[in-house]
């Protein structure tokens, strides 16, 4: 082919269109080899290697001009700003603390609902403790489920870990539980390790054993769990942890400090359980003889 | 007429002077310009690159093409290949009728230019389709408007430096 600035003359090396035919075979080739086989993945990694200084000395001019414009941000903008993100992190704090209430009760809520699937004896349903009494003698509390959940004096509440208390007297809608830490109640209890059985008295803020003979094998660490003896507590439910034992030679007994299991003071959420059904008969009475009355009563009645 | 071709001697162009020039339209090849440009922006190194063939075929052929080509690919992220088969073969074209376009006027040579751009630009998205993507759009072939735009002021500033007479 005949090409300006070529003279005939002068052999150039192959022709244009050989070249062409050369440099355009070379193209596809890199093409197919890049596209299908991802041959050239090395190549194109070195080269932008290579043009990595040039892009970065390219850039330069706009970074430094960025951080001119950081530089000389005013003192307004910057105390309104911080204004805004103070203001802003009060309303987030709110919303985490209300968050993480919400997420406690959540929980607590989830695992005594799995409590009462679990529990063919559970009463009412769940219920929500009111408030706690004022009267700073006695240590009761008042749920939101009364007459109309068919709530029954005698009916022991519990939570997610143990027993709280039983329930002491049923308004129509509210019912209040007497727990386990006043000096009124009194829970018959075996240990778990050993199956001693015993009593476990509140005393006013705190529960004890009392009454185990000084060689009786209780250790501190011991879990205290209901017997079901008494036809009240199903048997199982954990009541307390013994956290200290004194033996003092010159006393009967041995001195076993406990503490409620059970959230007694803490918590919002309770379950009611029915009482135990499954009590044997009390046995007939017996026919006590009637001791003779004097004469002298019947003239007092008639008095 | 301002499009007429100078009709002055020119100083001869340096080998040095057309490196430079291909690394200039390299950096403005990858010069950070805000995402949207790439729609518009016309390719630098095409242009310079048709400059050259056009006005000195006998240094700028279809080897330089071809490895210009490739750098565009590695620049342009592209697939490897692309360019450089695009540019190779607007080189051969030019080639072809290289006597005919020196000597066209201005505005004759920017409609020759915008036709070659094309070309590249038509070459460049059948080799994407035969490797597996699919049509972009119409405003692929936009970047070849505004290089035509810029030719005459292209041409101007590049025979700046071989002027005998300040002008």
């Amino acid at each position: 082919m005949d090409f300006a600035n070529n003279p005939s003359f002068i052999r150039q090396g192959p022709s244009p269109a050989t070249r062409l035919a050369l440099c355009v075979a070379l193209s596809i080739a890199l093409l197919v080899g890049d596209s299908q086989y991802g041959l050239m993945e090395y190549v194109r990694q070195g080269m932008s290697v290579l043009f990595y200084p040039v892009q970065r000395a390219l850039n330069f001019p706009l970074t430094a001009g960025r951080r001119i414009d950081d530089f000389l941000t005013t003192q307004s903008t910057l105390q309104a700003e911080n204004e805004v993100l103070r203001r802003q992190q009060m309303v987030l704090i709110t919303r985490v603390q209300q968050l993480e209430m919400v997420e406690g009760q959540y929980n607590a809520l989830r695992t005594l609902n799995q409590l009462k699937s679990v529990r063919p004896d559970a009463a009412g349903g769940l219920a929500e403790i009111l408030y706690s009494s004022r009267d700073p003698f006695s240590y009761k509390i008042v749920i939101d489920k009364g007459q109309d959940s068919h709530l029954q004096p005698g009916q022991p509440v519990i939570d997610d870990r143990g027993l709280i208390g039983q329930i002491t007297r049923v308004q129509p809608l509210t019912a209040e539980v007497t727990l386990i830490t006043d000096k009124s109640l009194m829970v018959p209890v075996m240990i778990q390790r050993t199956g001693l059985r015993a009593i476990l008295y509140g005393y006013g803020g705190g529960v004890e054993l009392r009454y185990l003979p000084t060689h009786a094998d209780v250790k501190p660490g011991d879990l205290v769990l209901t017997s079901g003896i008494d036809g009240v507590y199903p048997e199982g439910v954990p009541v307390a942890v013994i956290t200290r034992v004194e033996r003092t030679p010159d006393a009967a007994f041995v001195m076993v400090s406990t503490i409620p299991t059970a959230g007694v003071e803490k918590g919002r959420f309770v379950l009611v359980l029915n009482e135990k059904t499954k009590v044997p008969p009390r046995p007939a009475e017996r026919v006590v003889p009637q001791p003779k009355k004097p004469a002298n009563s019947q003239e007092d009645s008639t008095e | 007429m301002s499009f007429d071709r100078p009709k002055e001697l020119l100083k001869p162009v340096r080998r040095r002077f057309i490196y430079l020039s291909f690394a200039l339209a390299i950096l403005f090849n990858l010069l950070p310009l805000p995402i949207d440009s790439v729609m518009w922006m016309p390719d630098f190194i095409g242009l310079v690159l048709l400059y050259w063939i056009i006005n000195q075929p006998r240094r700028v052929g279809i080897g330089i093409s071809f490895m210009l080509g490739i750098v565009a690919d590695v620049v342009c992220t592209g697939m490897f290949g692309q360019h450089a088969l695009a540019y190779s073969i607007t080189a051969y074209l030019v080639l072809l009728r290289q006597r005919q376009l020196v000597m066209f006027n201005l505005g004759q040579q920017t409609l020759a230019v915008l036709g070659l751009m094309l070309a590249n630009q038509v070459i460049m998205m059948l080799a994407r389709m035969a490797t597996g993507s699919s049509f972009i759009g119409w405003a692929y072939f936009l970047p070849p408007l505004t290089g035509a735009i810029l030719w005459p002021l292209l041409t101007k500033l590049l025979l700046l430096p071989y002027r005998h007479h300040k002008v």
